[in-house]
């Protein structure tokens, strides 16, 4: 079978059209990071199970790691880089990050953000263990979850 | 000495304070207590401090950032690289013994626009009464351990043999803490991969080589598998560390796998000695001992 050609398709990420060229099954992952140059989503396992590649496609949380372009073709997108604010103003999530120590080598930390934010979303006001399901898709080596549960239930709580 | 661990600290022309070290932050918050130290040691602001890109092309050899060092060993000589810097601007008659803030700012600046770049050099030695013969590799490798207690407490599922852990007390004595956030982050941390450590994390061997090294089927845990993971801190300063300072890395490895093992044996009476302690190897612990004493 031959190799599929490369596709023309448009995704609106962060609120902005853009028009991508890439094979339908090229992973969104490496479209956001190596076509559209927006790193902030991680690569952590390229299996789907540690959610450093959190995006949310029409606002449902998905592992942009196993999502074939194809797939988000029409979509809009929303990565890290799309959660402050225009004016650069950081939200309630990620400021309540900074302010509690949720992050240490940040690499689980933009999923996380995109997870909670997503988790907020649908529950504004979750209970702890609303929370660790909520996030239960994003793997943390580093901080032991513990901060990471109160920066969401601070975030919440605003 | 087979590594003398070296730190050099300068005065910038603007008057600030960069620390020239190895230690490499990888979110643990090494940069941060640098320039803790060198602001507490100098009476400078936080902001006025400098860390550079730790790329030996430029830094001295400070040694790894490994073996729970980096505050204790390495943040020492940071504090005494700071003084001697001190030293120097106060000897060149810039500083007062006391100066700090703007004075100590003016005192850089002054100095580097009379005599050019100012570098302080601190190389590490052995505090008084720790022997060690690098040669033979024997004596006291670090002058003054952490310690540390931990309690787990366990439910255990009689059926499945599944073991939940309820609740986790972790009480350390690392000297004086630097920086409360950024310790009990790493006791948080450490306690978390402790727990894959002892309940989760199995290396399955085939053929000399891991057979399960993808997330899918190495599992760790996640957000649904901690307890409240509950930090203490009990503090005696360490004299020969920075501000009484010892380390912390590595010490919530080694004690949270035993005390969740003794709370299970402490439930089930099973005589655990392995770890992972994962439901198919408790029920066959449990088997065994039955099958002994049948």
């Amino acid at each position: 079978m031959a190799e599929p050609a490369p596709r023309a398709m448009r995704l609106v990420v962060n609120g902005r059209a853009v028009n991508v060229d890439a094979h339908p099954m090229a992973r969104l992952l490496d479209v956001l990071r190596v076509d559209l140059g927006l790193t902030g989503t991680k690569e952590g396992c390229g299996e789907g199970e540690c959610g450093a590649c959190s995006v949310l496609i029409n606002g449902e949380l998905v592992n942009s790691c196993l999502t074939p372009v194809l797939q988000a073709d029409g979509a809009a997108i929303t990565t890290i880089e799309g959660v402050a604010g225009a004016d650069a103003t950081l939200s309630a999530v990620q400021q309540a990050f900074i302010d509690h120590g949720g992050a240490q080598c940040g690499i689980c930390t933009p999923g996380m953000i995109i997870a909670a934010t997503s988790l907020l979303a649908r529950h504004p006001h979750p209970t702890e263990a609303e929370v660790r399901n909520g996030l239960s898709g994003n793997l943390c080596r580093c901080t032991g979850y513990m901060r990471i549960f109160e920066a969401v239930m601070k975030a919440a709580a605003r | 000495m087979h590594l003398a661990s070296v730190v050099d600290v300068e005065a910038t022309p603007e008057g600030h304070v960069r620390v020239l070290a190895a230690s490499t932050e990888i979110g643990q918050g090494t940069n941060t207590i640098f320039a803790q130290i060198i602001a507490d040691t100098l009476g400078i602001e936080y902001d006025q401090v400098e860390i550079a890109q730790p790329d030996t092309a430029n830094v001295p050899n400070s040694g790894p950032t490994v073996a729970s060092r980096t505050a204790m060993v390495v943040g020492k000589l940071v504090e005494t690289a700071a003084l001697t810097l001190k030293q120097t601007l106060i000897d060149a008659g810039v500083l007062d013994a006391g100066g700090t803030g703007d004075a100590f700012t003016r005192a850089c600046r002054t100095y580097v626009a009379t005599h050019g770049p100012l570098r302080a050099r601190s190389t590490y030695s052995p505090p008084p009464g720790v022997q060690w013969d690098d040669e033979a590799y024997r004596g006291d490798a670090y002058g003054a351990y952490a310690w540390a207690v931990y309690v787990a407490a366990v439910s255990v599922d009689t059926a499945t043999w599944e073991t939940r852990i309820d609740d986790f007390v972790a009480l350390q004595e690392i000297g004086r803490v630097l920086h409360p956030v950024l310790a009990a982050g790493q006791i948080e941390g450490g306690v978390a991969q402790a727990i894959g450590y002892a309940l989760l994390e199995e290396v399955v061997w085939r053929d000399g080589r891991m057979a399960n090294g993808q997330m899918t089927n190495y599992i760790m845990p996640t957000s649904m598998d901690l307890p409240p993971i509950r930090v203490f801190f009990e503090e005696r300063p360490y004299v020969h560390g920075p501000f009484g300072a010892k380390g912390i890395g590595e010490l919530p490895m080694d004690g949270v796998a035993p005390a969740i093992a003794n709370a299970i044996a402490h439930a089930t009476g099973a005589p655990v000695s392995k770890i992972p302690i994962t439901p198919e190897s408790l029920m066959d612990t449990i088997a065994s001992a039955e099958d002994a004493h049948g």
